[in-house]
């Protein structure tokens, strides 16, 4: 429990720096004019008379095989247009890619290094023949926004499974 | 707790590494734990963003959202026992297996059920044991026999599994060659109902506990086998008198033949034929006969001792379907 705690508190510490940092450097030089806001919603299949539908619920509960919906809000602060706007989300070790996560964006199977729709990207299978890579295989997702204009926001999202 | 932070540095080991180790490990991450990432994995999610402004490039990196799993309770419960277990006079000895399918530590309480529909008889379980030194086969003294009131596995990790012996006496009312089954139930300790049932902070690290698909309570049927033996004496006599005929007078031999008949799928530890030379005869020397084998009349390396004060032959263990048959003679005073 105590370790655990620990573990915990430590995490904490690094997100406070993490958020503290980039202000600082605003302050003081290139301020950063578009902000990016992360939230995570527990995808929650409910049946009523019959029909299923997916309702959205605070991650208060959550155990492997559940979904998550993870979303990353972008909005430009500043006066000028942001052009090339790339968003990165390297996938939390414990989540696994849903099946059709990340519908139309691009996948990475390799750590970063490598992109591509997830249909196209091979990974070493047993006795090293490739196979096609699956949404298990998926170490990170990428969204290329061309440009964002000044006041503009959005969001982008992947759906992951809990391994 | 080790297990816990083993995890969490293996994990950090599939993010960083290159794509010929993540083809390796991928696999292994999904079958070293049938249930998925333990309880207690902080799941943390970090976007980064790259961006152009007129002809600066920037970065920007959002917050980290943190979500901590839970603990899911699941167990399994599996009879390792192929054929019925042997009861005899000793108690037969059912194997079962218990395992935590669940992703957290958790012991599991036991419970043994010996009446179950379509026994032949009911056993009676003298005792639960738990397989100490994990070798799959009780040996008295050493595995761990638990006590009544207390009946439950040891805290178990994720996807690991003890084996529980019952230990199961004959009813006095069995027969041989009845069958009978014993239900051994095993759930998990912080909690157990219908699956997606939570348990309030009763999770690992803190989180909270929710009963998985197998109701986090499981159990299993193992069968045990009477293995009995009875034995019946046949006793026969044949007279031969000096005159060739066979009228008991004086001088005449009587041979009697015991007959020792073992019956039964068991056997009978410590047999004796022992009888009594009848009054107004004496035991004829040396017509001591096991199964037409002669044995001597003293006490010495065979099995058998005759003399004035009788007879006495050591059958020591005895399979069923097994007849012995004992000869000996006396003569008409």
């Amino acid at each position: 429990m105590k370790l655990s705690f620990v573990v915990k508190s430590l995490a904490g510490a690094a997100a406070m720096v993490a958020m503290a940092g980039p202000a600082l450097a605003a302050a003081q030089s290139t301020p950063s004019p578009v902000t990016l806001k992360g939230d995570v919603m527990l995808e929650k299949t409910v049946t009523e008379n019959g029909v299923s539908k997916v309702q959205l619920v605070e991650p208060k509960v959550v155990i492997p095989g559940d979904h998550l919906l993870f979303t990353t809000r972008y909005h430009n602060d500043g006066a000028q247009a942001v052009t090339n706007f790339v968003v990165t989300n390297p996938l939390p070790s414990a989540v696994a890619l849903a099946s059709d996560g990340a519908q139309g964006t691009e996948v990475s199977v390799d750590g970063g290094k490598t992109w591509g729709q997830l249909g196209s990207l091979k990974v070493a299978g047993t006795e090293g023949t490739p196979r096609a890579a699956t949404a298990a295989d998926v170490t990170h997702v990428r969204w290329i926004i061309p440009s964002i204009a000044p006041g503009a926001s959005g969001e982008v999202q992947y759906h992951g499974i809990v391994r | 707790m080790n297990t816990y932070l083993t995890h969490l540095s293996r994990a950090a080991g599939i993010a960083g590494c290159s794509l010929v180790a993540l083809s390796l490990t991928a696999p292994l991450a999904g079958t070293a734990h049938a249930t998925g990432v333990l309880a207690g994995t902080l799941i943390e999610n970090t976007a980064t963003a790259t961006y152009q402004t007129g002809s600066t490039t920037g970065s920007v990196t959002s917050n980290k959202v943190t979500v901590k799993v839970d603990e899911l309770l699941d167990v399994a419960v599996a009879t390792l026992s192929t054929a019925p277990a042997t009861a005899t006079s000793e108690p037969a000895v059912l194997i079962y297996s218990v395992t935590n399918s669940g992703n957290g530590p958790e012991a599991f309480n036991l419970t043994a059920d010996p009446k179950i529909s379509g026994n032949g008889f009911d056993g009676t379980i003298k005792s639960v044991v738990l397989d100490s030194n994990g070798n799959g086969i009780y040996d008295p003294g050493v595995d761990t026999v638990l006590t009544a009131g207390a009946l439950a596995t040891p805290v178990l990790g994720p996807d690991k599994s003890t084996k529980v012996f019952l230990l199961v006496d004959l009813p006095a009312g069995a027969a041989d060659a009845q069958t009978s089954q014993v239900r051994l139930t095993a759930t998990a300790q912080t909690g157990n109902g219908t699956p997606g049932t939570s348990f309030a902070g009763k999770g690992e690290g803190g989180g909270d506990a929710v009963v998985g698909l197998t109701t986090a309570a499981a159990n299993s049927l193992a069968a045990l086998i009477a293995s009995l033996a009875n034995i019946s004496l046949t006793k026969s006599a044949s007279i031969l008198d000096p005159f060739g005929t066979a009228k008991p007078v004086p001088g005449a031999v009587v041979t009697y033949s015991l007959a020792a008949k073992v019956t039964g799928s068991g056997s009978l530890d410590g047999l004796h034929v022992v009888d009594t030379i009848p009054n107004g005869t004496t035991y004829v020397p040396g017509s001591l006969k096991l199964d037409a084998a002669a044995l001597t009349d003293g006490a010495d390396g065979d099995a058998g001792v005759g003399g004035a004060s009788g007879i006495d032959v050591t059958l020591g263990k005895i399979a069923g379907g097994t007849t012995k048959t004992v000869v000996f003679s006396v003569k008409i005073n």
